[in-house]
C-alpha cells in the first residue's frame, strides 16, 4: 500500500457561536472523534449536510484551526505537537477555499508566485516560470496580469488552485472549492480537478457536487453531525448505502439533482 | 500657584469652552443640514456647497480668527470685535463644513427609498426631508458628529489667538506667563481636562446612537 | 491695499514661512504613518497591558488640542527633562506622535477589513504571520487608506498655522510679520488664507492622482 501523507486521529473541536436569544452562546461540535487516513494517490471526497463540520476538519488537518483533541499526522511529522514548525508543515500542503481568497493586491502572476518567493525561496526568474506553468496547467493563461476583481469566479478559484499546487504540496486540500461559484463557472473548475485527479494528486474534497464525486472520488465519506458516518466508493453510495441517514441524504440529493 | 490652584483656576475656563463648543456645533447645524440637503437634491446648486466647503478645509481656522477680529473688527465692531463672537462664528461656519460631509453620507445611507416613500403619500419634496429623512439622518449621524463635537471642543482653544476669552487655554497660558512661570504643569492639566471633556461626549453619544440604530433598523 | 505683493521682501517672508509649514506637514504625516502601522498591529497582537497603553496614547493625543500638545512638546519637554531641543524638531515630533494616534485609527479599520480572510489565505500557503502581514496585509491596507490619508493631510496642516504661537515661523509667522510691516490687516491675512487654500487644494489633487495610479481595482475604502 502507499504511504500515509496525513492523518487525523480521533480529533476533536468545539466552536462557540452566537445564540439565537441575547447574550446567549451556543456550543456547535463540529467534530467528534473523527480519524481518517490518506495515503498517497488518494482521491477522497467528505460530504454531507451543511453546517455538520465538514470544512472545520479540513481546516484542522492543515492547522489553520487547531484541534481541541487529537493529533494530526503529516508524514511522520505530527503537528499537533507544540513546538512544530507549523508554516513548514503548510507549505507541504496545498489548500483551497470556498471563497477563494485570492490576494487581492496581486496579479494571478502575483498571487502565485508569492509563496514560491517568500516560503521556497526561489529565485524571482525560477518562481516566475514555475507560476506560469501552474496558471498554464489550469487553464487561466488568458488570467496572468489581471486582478482578481477583474476575473470571473471560475477563473479567480482556478488560481487558487494553481497557488495551492505550485509549491508541488504533498496532498491538496479543497473546501468547497464550486460552493461560492455561479452553477455555470462551476464546470471548469471541475475540470482542472479532474485533470488533477488524472495525474495521480493526491485530494482531500469537501464538496456535495455528487456528479464530480461520481466520476473521480475514489472514496467518499458521509460526515454528519461531527462524526464519519459512513465510507465507501462512490458506487455504495448511488446505489445501496448501509446506513439510514446516508441513505436519507442520497435519496435527497439525487431526488434533486435528477430534477434539475 | 500649586497644582491644586492651577487645576481650579482652569476649570473655571470650562464653561467658556463648553459654550464657544455647542453654540459652534449649532450652527453648524443650522448650516451643514440645509447644505448637505440642496447638495443632494439641487444638484444645479452643488458647486455652490463645494466650494464652501473647499474653503473651510483649506483655510487654518486661526488664520480666519485673525481675518475677521482683526481685519473687520475696527470697521464693524458690532459683532466683530467681540473675540466670542467670531470664534464661534468661524469654527460655527468650518463645522457646518464638515457636518454637511457627514449629512451628505448619511443621506446616502438612510436610502432615497424613503424620500420616494415620503413623497408617494403626499409630501412635498421640502416637506418629505423635513419630516422624514431630517430625524432619520441625524440618529444615522451620530458618530460622526460626536466627533465633530469633541473637536469644536478642542478647537475652541484657538480663540487664544484673538485674546480676551479666558477659556482653558488661555488660562493654561495665563499661568505660564505669571511667577512663577511654570512651564509644565499648566499644560499638562489643560491636556488632561481638555481629555476628560471630549472622552465622555463620543462615547455617549455613540451608544446612545447605536441603540436608536438599531432601533431604527438602520 | 495688496501693494505688497510686489515687494519681493514679502514673498522672501511667505516663502520661509511656507517652507516650515509644508516640512513639517509631510514629515509628520510619514512619521504618524510609520507610529500609526506599528499601533495598529501591536492593537491586534498585542496582550492586555500593551492594548491599554495604546488606547491612553490614543486618547490623549485624540483628546487634547493640537494646540496644546504643542504647548508641551515646546515648553514643558525641554524643561522636564532639561536638554535643550530644537523647536521645530519637538514640533515635528509631537505632529508625528499626534498624527499617529489617528492614523491607528485609519490602519487598524483597514486591517481588520481584510484580516481573516487574507491571513488564512497566506498561512495556507506556508508563509509565517508575520510574513502575511508584510507581504499581504499591509499593502492592501495601505491602499485601502490613502483617501483618509489625505483628509489627515489637510487637518494637520491647518493646525501648522499654531507654530506661529510657540515662536516657529511658519506661514501664519508670515503673516503676522507681514501684518505688521505693511500696516495692511485683511489684505494680508486674505493672502495668506489663500496659499494656505491653493497648498491644500493642489496636494488634495495630488494625492487623488496618486490615488488613482496606485490604485488596484477591488481594493476600496468601502470593501466587504
Amino acid at each position: 500500500m502507499n504511504e500515509i501523507v496525513m492523518e487525523a486521529k480521533h480529533v476533536y473541536k468545539t466552536y462557540k457561536i452566537k445564540g439565537d436569544k441575547k447574550g446567549e452562546m451556543k456550543y456547535v461540535e463540529a467534530a467528534k472523534d473523527v480519524s481518517l487516513q490518506i495515503r498517497k494517490g488518494d482521491i477522497k471526497l467528505i460530504f454531507g449536510p451543511s453546517g455538520s463540520g465538514k470544512s472545520t476538519i479540513l481546516r484542522c488537518m492543515s492547522m489553520l484551526d487547531f484541534p481541541d483533541k487529537g493529533e494530526i499526522y503529516l508524514g511522520d511529522l505530527c503537528l499537533t505537537k507544540p513546538g512544530v514548525d507549523l508554516n513548514k508543515a503548510r507549505a507541504k500542503i496545498g489548500f483551497v477555499f470556498q471563497h477563494i481568497y485570492l490576494f487581492r493586491h496581486l496579479t494571478a502572476l502575483g498571487n502565485v508566485e508569492l509563496a514560491l518567493r517568500q516560503v521556497l525561496k526561489l529565485p524571482k526568474e525560477e518562481a516566475k516560470k514555475r507560476a506560469l506553468a501552474a496558471l498554464e496547467e489550469v487553464k487561466v493563461t488568458e488570467c496572468v496580469n489581471k486582478y482578481p476583481s477583474q476575473m470571473s469566479g471560475g477563473q479567480a478559484q482556478r488560481v487558487g488552485i494553481a497557488r495551492a499546487i505550485a509549491r508541488n504540496p504533498d496532498i491538496i486540500l479543497l473546501d468547497e472549492p464550486t460552493s461560492a461559484l455561479d452553477p455555470e463557472l462551476t464546470g471548469e473548475v471541475i475540470d482542472t480537478l479532474r485533470d488533477l485527479a488524472k495525474e495521480g494528486t493526491t485530494m482531500l474534497i469537501v464538496s456535495h457536487e455528487m456528479p464530480f464525486a461520481k466520476e473521480v472520488a475514489e472514496e467518499m465519506i458521509f460526515y454528519d453531525e461531527g462524526r464519519i458516518i459512513e465510507t465507501g466508493p462512490p458506487s455504495l453510495f448511488f446505489n445501496a448505502p448501509n446506513t439510514d441517514r446516508a441513505k436519507q441524504f442520497m435519496t435527497r440529493i439525487i431526488n434533486r439533482t435528477t430534477r434539475e | 500657584m500649586d497644582v491644586g490652584q492651577q487645576l481650579i483656576y482652569l476649570l473655571e475656563g470650562v464653561p467658556l469652552t463648553l459654550s464657544i463648543s455647542l453654540i459652534s456645533f449649532l450652527v453648524g447645524i443650522a448650516v451643514g443640514l440645509p447644505l448637505a440637503f440642496i447638495r443632494v437634491y439641487e444638484k444645479e446648486v452643488g458647486f455652490v456647497v463645494d466650494a464652501y466647503e473647499k474653503v473651510f478645509r483649506g483655510i487654518p481656522e486661526i488664520v480666519l480668527m485673525l481675518m475677521i477680529f482683526f481685519g473687520l473688527g475696527p470697521y464693524f465692531p458690532i459683532p466683530f470685535n467681540s473675540a466670542f463672537f467670531v470664534a464661534c462664528f468661524v469654527l460655527g461656519l468650518r463645522s457646518g463644513a464638515n457636518q454637511s460631509q457627514i449629512y451628505r453620507g448619511a443621506i446616502h445611507g438612510v436610502g432615497d427609498e424613503q424620500m420616494i416613500a415620503g413623497q408617494s403619500v403626499g409630501f412635498s419634496k421640502w416637506r418629505a426631508i423635513w419630516h422624514i429623512m431630517v430625524p432619520q439622518v441625524f440618529t444615522y449621524s451620530t458618530p460622526g458628529l460626536g466627533s465633530e463635537y469633541a473637536l469644536l471642543i478642542k478647537d475652541s482653544a484657538y480663540v487664544y489667538v484673538i485674546g480676551g476669552l479666558a477659556e482653558v487655554m488661555t488660562r493654561a497660558i495665563q499661568i505660564k506667563s505669571s511667577p512663577p512661570y511654570d512651564v509644565v504643569t499648566p499644560f499638562i492639566l489643560a491636556a488632561l481636562i481638555y481629555v476628560a471633556l471630549t472622552f465622555p461626549i463620543a462615547f455617549w453619544l455613540d451608544r446612545w446612537g447605536t441603540k436608536r440604530k438599531r432601533k431604527l433598523g438602520l | 491695499m495688496f501693494e505688497f505683493l510686489s515687494d519681493p521682501y514679502t514673498w522672501t517672508l511667505i516663502i520661509e514661512g511656507l517652507t516650515l509649514t509644508v516640512s513639517i506637514t509631510l514629515f509628520g504625516v510619514l512619521l504618524g504613518l510609520g507610529i500609526g502601522t506599528l499601533l495598529s498591529i501591536g492593537d491586534i497582537y498585542g496582550g492586555k497591558t500593551i492594548k491599554a497603553l495604546i488606547a491612553v496614547y490614543v486618547e490623549f493625543f485624540r483628546g487634547s488640542p493640537l494646540f496644546v500638545q504643542l504647548f508641551i512638546a515646546v515648553y514643558a519637554v525641554p524643561a522636564i527633562i532639561n536638554i535643550q531641543i530644537d523647536h521645530a524638531v519637538l514640533a515635528f515630533l509631537v505632529f508625528g506622535l499626534n498624527s499617529g494616534g489617528y492614523q491607528k485609527g485609519y490602519m487598524k479599520g483597514a486591517i481588520e477589513t481584510i484580516f481573516n480572510d487574507q491571513m488564512d489565505a497566506g498561512l495556507s500557503t506556508g508563509m509565517s504571520r508575520a510574513q502575511t502581514l508584510r507581504h499581504v496585509i499591509l499593502p492592501q491596507a495601505y491602499r485601502i487608506v490613502i483617501p483618509s490619508w489625505t483628509n489627515e493631510f489637510c487637518s494637520l496642516t491647518k493646525s501648522t498655522s499654531a507654530l506661529a504661537f510657540v515662536g516657529l515661523f511658519d506661514l501664519t509667522a508670515a503673516g503676522i510679520a507681514l501684518r505688521f510691516s505693511t500696516f495692511q490687516i485683511l489684505p494680508v491675512w486674505i493672502v495668506i488664507g489663500i496659499i494656505y487654500l491653493i497648498w491644500i487644494t493642489s496636494f488634495s489633487k495630488i494625492m487623488d492622482i496618486v490615488y488613482e495610479k496606485k490604485r488596484i481595482p477591488g481594493i476600496e475604502l468601502n470593501m466587504q
